[in-house]
């Protein structure tokens, strides 16, 4: 029992640390309808960033998780203005050159500051949770309840609030949106903030149980891809569902077939469902 | 309310509008007629802001707005209801008249008042709310897509083809409440295919035909005219 609920618990992990990335993705692809692959950059970016402020500076992890929050929102509005908004009227090939031309960029900057080697951020709470003989590390149910509060706040703001909305209706119709006022630039740059600061929570809640090196966006944002592929592009719930079945795969696959063969799995099953469902969970724009 | 002046829009080596002028008066119900691929939605795109002009000026209460963005021209008071809807249709009914009025979102209390106003207009989109833009019938749409327009309390009204493929009871009561609009003080310029049932409507017109001005004149002008009858009216 305490096996099957420790692959639970893995699943879950994974699936939210996979879910919040992979949100952040779906939402710039709803409203420029490009694949950002720059966004697994943003997530190594707050990885490195929360290393350094709770490392270096010695700041409380909380501290650390909102300053990354804020620095990879502001980098990835001004990648927006200075590098996606100028080639919104190009075609989409050159919004993904571009993306991957800003990816390697930030690893090369990263390189430099902080070299090549792996680095470790100190997991803020070490306690063994028990529940009668169920065990969980702290940092474990942290990550899953603080992917939960997000995705359930973000659900509120999209759904709830004017602001929120804009971003649902931009997705839905971009020239509908510009024709009751909503500026399509600013809801560009929103979008990109949130993506971001989504990318540098979900790597500051998974840096401590993981290393950080420059590379380490690389699997995620194919994994994040295939999360959105699976889900539906530009689907909220398929990111959240999709997030949490490759969560699961990896986990139960890594212990019940080989723990060798846990990556290969997230493509397996994007093979097998496309080839079941071609159009993805929940497809649709962003809704 | 509006003067275009001398505009030209060019798609490429296409020119789609090749120097149009005309004028709306505060009040008026003006008609575009034209065949289809004529110029009429590239001129309504050009005067929201969604188009940037190739020549040409245009002005809105006096003010010029060549060149400012479509949300500028909405706070402004010219609200465009394109052709196709361009709803936002996984979303419901209420939330898309809401979204209309999104430049006054500061006026939550104003803006709850005019929604109860579009629901008296339109009721069957107040039992409708919930419900998805996209699930309703292509008249119900266009009621929405009219309401949406209503909600940013526009000055001058944009209306692009708003009976396109519906039924044609329908598009009597679309037409109907398109007059009732312009009655109650907002200045009218509909671009029309049906244009016998525009012209009954109609303060004046306007004939456009590639990208050009070739007509205008009051309704009894147009529907007198044999040009008009023999090219869009039938008779």
């Amino acid at each position: 029992m305490n096996i099957f609920f420790q692959q639970v618990l893995n699943g879950l992990t994974l699936g939210s640390v996979y879910s919040l990335v992979a949100l952040g993705l779906t939402l710039v692809y709803g409203i420029l309808h490009i694949p950002n692959f720059a966004h697994g950059a943003f997530f190594m970016v707050g990885a490195y960033i929360s290393f350094y402020v709770a490392g270096d500076l010695g700041a409380n992890f909380w501290v650390a998780m909102i300053v990354s929050a804020a620095a990879v929102a502001v980098m990835a509005m001004i990648s927006e203005r200075l590098i996606f908004h100028p080639l919104r009227n190009s075609p989409a090939l050159h919004d993904m050159i571009a993306a991957i031309g800003l990816l390697l960029f930030l690893e090369a900057v990263v390189q430099a500051i902080w070299g090549a080697d792996f680095h470790r951020l100190p997991a803020p709470y070490t306690t063994i949770l028990r529940f009668a003989d169920l065990t969980a590390p702290a940092q474990r149910v942290l990550i899953i309840g603080a992917a939960i509060v997000l995705m359930i706040g973000l659900q509120i703001f999209l759904r709830r609030t004017t602001t929120g909305s804009t971003i649902v209706a931009t997705a839905q119709n971009r020239e509908g949106a510009a024709l009751v006022g909503i500026s399509p630039l600013k809801v560009s740059l929103l979008t990109f903030a949130i993506s971001g600061a989504l990318a540098a929570v979900a790597a500051t809640l998974f840096a401590p149980i993981n290393l950080i090196y420059p590379a380490m966006g690389h699997l995620v944002i194919l994994k994040a891809f295939v999360i959105i592929i699976l889900g539906g592009m530009g689907s909220i719930p398929g990111a959240i569902v999709g997030g949490m079945v490759i969560g699961f795969a990896e986990s139960f696959g890594a212990f019940y077939i080989s723990n060798n063969y846990k990556d290969i799995i997230a493509f397996v099953l994007l093979v097998f469902i496309l080839s079941l469902r071609p159009q993805g969970l929940f497809p649709s724009e962003v809704r | 309310m509006l003067q275009l002046d001398r505009v030209m829009l060019n798609y490429g080596s296409f020119r789609a509008l090749d120097g149009i002028s005309l004028n709306v008066r505060d009040g008026e119900l003006v008609v575009m007629l034209g065949a289809n691929g004529a110029g009429k939605s590239s001129m309504f795109l050009a005067i929201s802001g969604l188009r940037k002009l190739s020549g040409g000026s245009i002005k809105l209460a006096g003010g010029e707005i060549t060149g400012a963005s479509p949300a500028t021209i909405v706070s402004r008071g010219l609200v465009h209801c394109p052709e196709g809807r361009k709803l936002f249709a996984h979303m419901s009914v209420a939330k898309n008249l809401m979204l209309g009025g999104y430049v006054h979102r500061g006026d939550k209390a104003g803006l709850k008042e005019r929604l109860e106003q579009i629901y008296d207009m339109f009721p069957i989109l107040r039992e409708k709310r919930d419900n998805n833009a996209g699930s309703l019938s292509g008249g119900q749409q266009q009621m929405v897509a009219i309401g949406r327009a209503l909600m940013g309390r526009p000055k001058l009204l944009l209306l692009d083809e708003p009976s396109l493929g519906l039924a044609p009871l329908v598009v009597r009561q679309v037409l109907d409440t398109i007059k009732a609009i312009n009655a109650s003080g907002t200045t009218v310029l509909l671009a029309e295919q049906n244009a016998y049932a525009a012209l009954q409507i109609a303060d004046r017109g306007y004939v456009i035909e590639s990208g050009r001005v070739v007509l205008e004149g009051s309704r009894q002008e147009l529907l007198n005219n044999d040009t008009v009858r023999r090219a869009y009216i039938g008779g």
